[in-house]
């Protein structure tokens, strides 16, 4: 029986992995994305007023106190989220820099709490969703900060 | 504390891993038969043309030496194309985002890293990899790495069951590996993992102008999802960012969470099904299984044990229970990945951690931790022998001295890859470098660095701080030898016994449950006593201090 050559089979073997495994596999990964699922497959952009502003998914930094705040403690620096618990602390402040009522801020944040798991487990908010629901109906008072 | 959320994690999540694992272990038993099936059809003529354009020899059957050889010359080919690649990233194209060239040492290290299926990260993939890099090095190896260790697994298998004249042949599992059960089941996870969320693009890193005026962010896509699949399918574990499974754009919700914790413990748990299958026997499968998952479930009641709350190093989107679920459970099949900083844990949590590397069949890495789980029965029976008085005999074949002396080779191989490097590092003082003392806490990180790295799991404290010359290379010779000492001993222990005679009579049944109490015992008291003095000056003695809130 014939033998495979134990010195040009693993170079050619690599070789074919290599175009398998690294080239082939997600270039036809990411065609497929592009074409059928564009929206997540770029990273879930979202838009205010007809601009990019970035993606959904990662924390954006805010300096004005009219704003909810991220978390920048966690393990990826980048969490958009809040707990409903940190966000209700941070209602009451913004409040008082706004004058915005408690029950409409109470409101949003009931409107956009998510669960870690499905129905139960903590209850969280995205942080952004907050802030976009804020600067679209309150423009009198945040279109000097926002984009 | 296990709360009514972990509970209901817990139980839906097993029950889906383990009937899509023996599902999945009907399948595979086809797939590493000679037997023609339907599917030959697709999948012959992809293989014919790799075995054409590889030069290989399908017909060709290899004794253990042929085959660890082919292991070894193609894992040796593979890393060094991964640490070309690497070295000269900045002049290859897919590099908009213009990461430069990688140095030597950290170029070997995640070479090394990665060819190994250990995935230790000294470099933060998001700014120090090019697109080229993500993909014709990680994905790459992520890959190969993973066919290298089931192909292995099989082999081992085909060894032990004896109804082979050799252990088959390297390339062609290998081929059928990736043709037949990586490739496809990595493709519909990553279309999964982009439909929840994950991006897959190759257009760039983009600046937008956020919500507020004069902010910015940059929102780092890439081809993440296909990246993100076969880290977890194959026990690998090496993300695309620094903070790996973290990083919302790998992991963007609970879901996400769950589904890629799954696709990790698929493989691993459908291998003992495969064994029972192949060996006609489903409870010698049965013994292998209950035996790593008890383990496992020792592994989640410690790290439960504290209870642990969101706080700094987590994410607020799977809340305490998962991350601590998912830390257990990446060291538990030597994986490695994180969806939360490891400082963020009670040392409890870290110790169950050790627990996982240690044993490394708990059900362990792609392949490998079924090898492990079978070089722990070999020595079990042994010990039950002596102390029976009866010739030691395995699926109804004696095992001889020889077969004991090799295992305990390949068991004794992982203590003395971890502790003299430990050992080392501390007094010569290496750990300064990393910003490290020499108190319980520094002495976990490092001892934690090196065990990572033998048991091929590569979840670790150090990161990119990890960037040194002594580090980069003393871990990238651990991971090395850590994975191909226990192989090459195990496939030789095979290779030993595939020819050897098998009786109908049984001395002693290792298909019982007082068998598989006997085993847990037995691996709790081999591994975890010869590692307890360096536990006891690590995590044990940092919970005893009282660091509740980590390191």
């Amino acid at each position: 029986m014939k033998k495979s050559n134990s010195l040009t089979v693993p170079i050619r073997i690599a070789l074919v992995s290599l175009v398998a495994c690294g080239i082939l596999f997600p270039g036809v990964v990411t065609s497929i994305a592009q074409l059928a699922m564009p929206v997540q497959a770029n990273g879930s952009l979202i838009s205010f007023h007809n601009t990019t502003i970035g993606s959904s998914l990662i924390a954006q930094d805010f300096n004005y106190s009219g704003f909810f705040q991220p978390r920048n403690d966690s393990a990826s620096g980048l969490d958009p989220d809040i707990t409903v618990q940190n966000a209700t602390q941070q209602a009451s402040k913004i409040h008082n820099v706004t004058g915005i009522s408690m029950a409409y801020l109470d409101s949003i944040i009931k409107e956009n709490t998510k669960y870690t798991l499905f129905f139960f487990g903590t209850a969280y908010v995205n942080v952004l969703d907050l802030n976009i629901n804020l600067a679209e109906h309150y423009p009198a008072i945040y279109d000097r900060y926002s984009v | 504390m296990i709360t009514t959320s972990a509970a209901f994690i817990i139980v839906v999540e097993f029950g889906s891993v383990l009937i899509g694992g023996w599902l999945l272990s009907s399948y595979l038993l086809k797939v590493y038969s000679t037997k023609r099936t339907r599917l030959d059809r697709i999948f012959g003529p992809i293989e014919r043309t790799i075995y054409y354009l590889g030069g290989v020899n399908p017909y060709e059957e290899m004794g253990w030496k042929a085959y660890l050889r082919s292991v070894l010359a193609l894992n040796a080919v593979e890393a060094a194309i991964g640490f070309v690649l690497l070295l000269y990233q900045g002049s290859l194209p897919l590099n908009p985002m213009h990461a430069p060239d990688m140095s030597w040492s950290l170029s070997l290290n995640t070479a090394l890293s990665f060819s190994s299926n250990t995935n230790l990260q000294h470099y933060n993939g998001g700014s120090a990899l090019s697109y080229m890099s993500q993909m014709a090095v990680i994905q790459f190896l992520q890959f190969t790495s993973a066919a290298t260790g089931l192909s292995v697994g099989i082999a081992i298998f085909r060894g032990l069951t004896g109804k082979t004249k050799g252990l088959g042949n390297f390339y062609v599992d290998y081929t059928r590996t990736l043709v037949r059960v990586l490739i496809p089941l990595s493709g519909v996870t990553a279309l999964i993992l982009i439909f929840l969320g994950v991006p897959q693009s190759l257009n760039g890193y983009t600046i937008f102008k956020t919500l507020e005026i004069g902010g910015s962010e940059i929102v780092k896509s890439g081809p993440i999802a296909s990246l993100v699949s076969i880290m977890q399918l194959g026990t690998n574990g090496g993300g695309y960012f620094g903070a790996n499974a973290a990083n919302p754009l790998t992991n963007p919700s609970q879901i996400t969470n769950l589904f890629e914790l799954a696709i990790m413990m698929l493989i691993p748990t459908s291998l003992p099904f495969l064994f029972g299958r192949m060996l006609g026997r489903m409870k010698e499968g049965r013994t292998i299984i209950v035996a790593s998952y008890s383990l496992y479930f020792i592994d989640l009641l410690i790290a439960f044990i504290p209870i642990t709350h969101i706080g700094q190093g987590m994410e607020v989107r799977f809340g305490a229970a998962s991350s601590v679920f998912w830390t257990v459970t990446t060291t538990a099949f030597t994986t490695g990945s994180l969806n939360a900083n490891l400082s963020a844990f009670n040392p409890l949590v870290i110790l169950a951690g050790f627990f996982g590397m240690i044993i490394q069949a708990t059900p362990g890495g792609i392949g490998v931790g079924a090898m492990y789980m079978l070089m722990y029965v070999i020595m079990t029976v042994f010990i039950v022998g002596l102390m029976a008085g009866r010739t030691p005999e395995y699926l109804g074949t004696k095992i001889n001295a020889s077969d004991v002396k090799l295992a305990i080779i390949a068991f004794l191989s992982h203590p003395i890859i971890i502790l003299i490097p430990t050992v080392i590092t501390f007094a010569i003082g290496a750990q300064v470098a990393v910003g490290l003392g020499t108190n319980s806490l520094s002495f976990t990180q490092i001892l934690y660095e090196y065990t990572s790295a033998a048991a091929n799991n590569g979840s670790d404290f150090l990161g990119s701080a990890g960037n040194t010359v002594y580090f980069n290379v003393s871990t990238g010779i651990v991971m090395w030898l850590g994975r191909f000492i226990p192989i090459a001993v195990m496939l030789a222990i095979a290779g030993n016994m595939v020819q050897r005679k098998r009786y109908a009579s049984e001395a002693l049944r290792t298909d019982t449950l007082a068998f598989t109490a006997v085993l847990i015992v037995a691996i709790f008291i081999l591994a975890v006593l010869t590692f307890f003095p360096f536990l006891a000056i690590g995590p044990i003695l940092s919970y005893l201090e009282g660091f509740k809130n980590g390191f």
